[in-house]
């Protein structure tokens, strides 16, 4: 059982949300990439990035990585710290009042993004779905 | 971690009378030409500080677009205003709340209106909203809407600092409003109280509010329709409608409200009707999922309309008022809405209120709930 954040938990997120039919059908019109953005905190002591190339409803690449210069440059970024990513992914925070209450950021287009929010939904369902340690 | 945010409200008989408490000496209003016609512009002015001087934009057409408010805005910007104020229906007021921003940010894009956004707005100017219709809640709302050049695609603009200073809730302004509108505008208030309370972020406020909108809205909407000229039935439709566009300003719309915008964008029918056509059928779905938040809103209905489950007594009582409950009744003709269904389906997926409805719907379940009102 893999630990988030690292390779392991990326590639089996991946995998599971390409077997996702609701995200697949959420974001069938979606195009655009984007960066999950961990950032340090207590419990957590370094930054990491998760870069996800998603098109139509499916994630065609990723690359994760401890180091922000070997991720490629994407068109949105979400940004919050290691213990809120955590609390996302055991659904104790929603993905868009996340961004409301400042936990997360968003770069890139509010407008893009808030006609994808059942996209961006099945996107946490599905991290939620990935064991951890 | 959430919040609770509203304007501060002036209400009941009289309300108005408190403009000319204010300080403000340049007044822009902003409104359409039928509320001009209604006469309900000359009664605002009277009220105004006897020492300011006034702009009026009385042409805002509904739905207004980008470039309508853009066409606006420098009229507005001339004259210098340090008040604004929208009054009329949710078009008015939504642009009202767009031009108030563009004239205090004219370096701003619209669309970063966003809630991500330090605007630094109110260093010009202060915004009062005062609604002409009981129903779309906006000046209670940190949101809105302008449609897309084409009308096909609605967008929202969503800031806290967008929320009036000031909501003037006058029942003298409504008391007027024909039954059609009266209805139509009242049953969109009792779908925001509905979605608002069921919905994924409810909480503490905005039940509240919902609850008692419901009750104000369900008990006196009847009676406003019997008798118009009842103002204390006007006033608590009025203050419901209010209430209810606080409870969803703090909660969310559901999924009544995202096919209703849908079939909006598709045929031109009145809003309220669109969202409540579909309500009964959303809560029916919704409801192994929302049931302590069903019955209490039920409970809240005067009894003669409860049937033992929401979704019923919701039908029990807009049967009595008039609203449709299927398509041949709103006048769309059946083939050219089976024609849409794709198109009427993937629109209502692009919507927020799908998303924190209380129960998700799939496509295959979003169709089923689109032919059930056939
Ligand atoms: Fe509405």
């Amino acid at each position: 059982m893999p630990k988030f954040p690292t390779q392991e938990w990326a590639s089996e997120y991946v995998e599971k949300l390409n077997s996702n039919p609701a995200y697949k059908d959420a974001g069938k019109n979606w195009e655009g990439d984007i960066t999950f953005v961990i950032r340090k905190d207590d419990s957590f002591d370094s930054d990491a990035y998760l870069y996800l190339d998603l098109h139509h409803g499916e994630c065609r690449g990723f690359k994760f990585s401890m180091d922000s210069s070997v991720v490629p440059e994407s068109e949105f970024k979400y940004v919050g710290k290691y213990s809120n990513w955590m609390r996302l992914i055991n659904k104790e925070i929603d993905p868009i009042q996340g961004i409301l209450t400042g936990k997360f950021k968003l770069e890139g287009s509010m407008m893009k993004i808030m006609k994808f929010t059942k996209a961006a939904k099945e996107m946490v369902s599905t991290a939620s779905t990935v064991n951890l340690e | 971690m959430w919040f609770f945010r509203s304007p501060s409200v002036v209400f009941g008989e009289d309300a108005l009378s408190f403009l000319n408490t204010l300080d403000f000496r340049k007044i822009a209003i902003i409104t359409d030409e039928n509320i001009k016609k209604a006469g309900l512009l000359d009664m605002l002015r009277k009220d105004l500080p006897e020492e300011s001087e006034s702009m009026v934009v009385s042409d805002i057409p509904e739905e207004p677009t980008l470039s309508d408010i853009k066409e606006r805005v420098a009229a507005v910007r001339e004259f210098a205003p340090d008040l604004v104020i929208g009054l009329g229906g949710g078009s008015s007021m939504d642009a009202a709340k767009s031009i108030f921003t563009l004239y205090e940010r004219p370096d701003l894009d619209i669309y970063d209106i966003t809630p991500m956004v330090k605007l630094n707005l109110r260093n010009k100017s202060r915004l009062i909203l005062i609604p002409t219709t009981s129903g779309t809640g906006s000046e209670c709302t940190w949101a809105a809407v302008l449609s897309d050049e084409d009308h096909t695609r609605k967008n929202e603009l969503a800031s806290p600092e967008i929320i009036a200073d000031y909501a003037i809730l006058d029942p003298a302004l409504v008391r007027k409003l024909p039954g059609g509108i009266s209805r139509n505008t009242a049953v969109d208030a009792i779908t925001h109280a509905v979605e608002a309370r069921s919905n994924q972020w409810r909480n503490y406020y905005s039940d509240i509010f919902a609850e008692k909108a419901m009750e104000l809205i369900t008990r006196s909407l009847p009676v406003v329709l019997k008798d118009p000229d009842n103002l204390a039935a006007r006033e608590e439709v009025h203050v419901g409608a209010s209430m209810a566009g606080t409870a969803f300003s703090n909660s969310q719309i559901g999924l009544a409200h995202a096919m209703g915008h849908s079939l909006g964008a598709h045929f031109r029918i009145p809003h309220g009707i669109t969202v409540a056509l579909y309500l009964p059928q959303v809560v029916e779905f919704s409801e192994t999922e929302a049931k302590d938040s069903y019955h209490a809103l039920m409970m809240k209905m005067p009894e003669k309309y409860r049937k033992g489950n929401l979704a019923d007594s919701l039908r029990e009582f807009f049967r009595d008022v008039g609203q449709p409950l299927n398509i041949k009744d709103c006048n769309i003709d059946e083939s050219e809405y089976r024609e849409n269904m794709e198109s009427l389906i993937s629109l209502a997926e692009e919507s927020t209120g799908g998303v924190t409805n209380p129960r998700e719907a799939s496509s295959s379940q979003l169709k089923i709930l689109f032919e059930n009102v056939i």
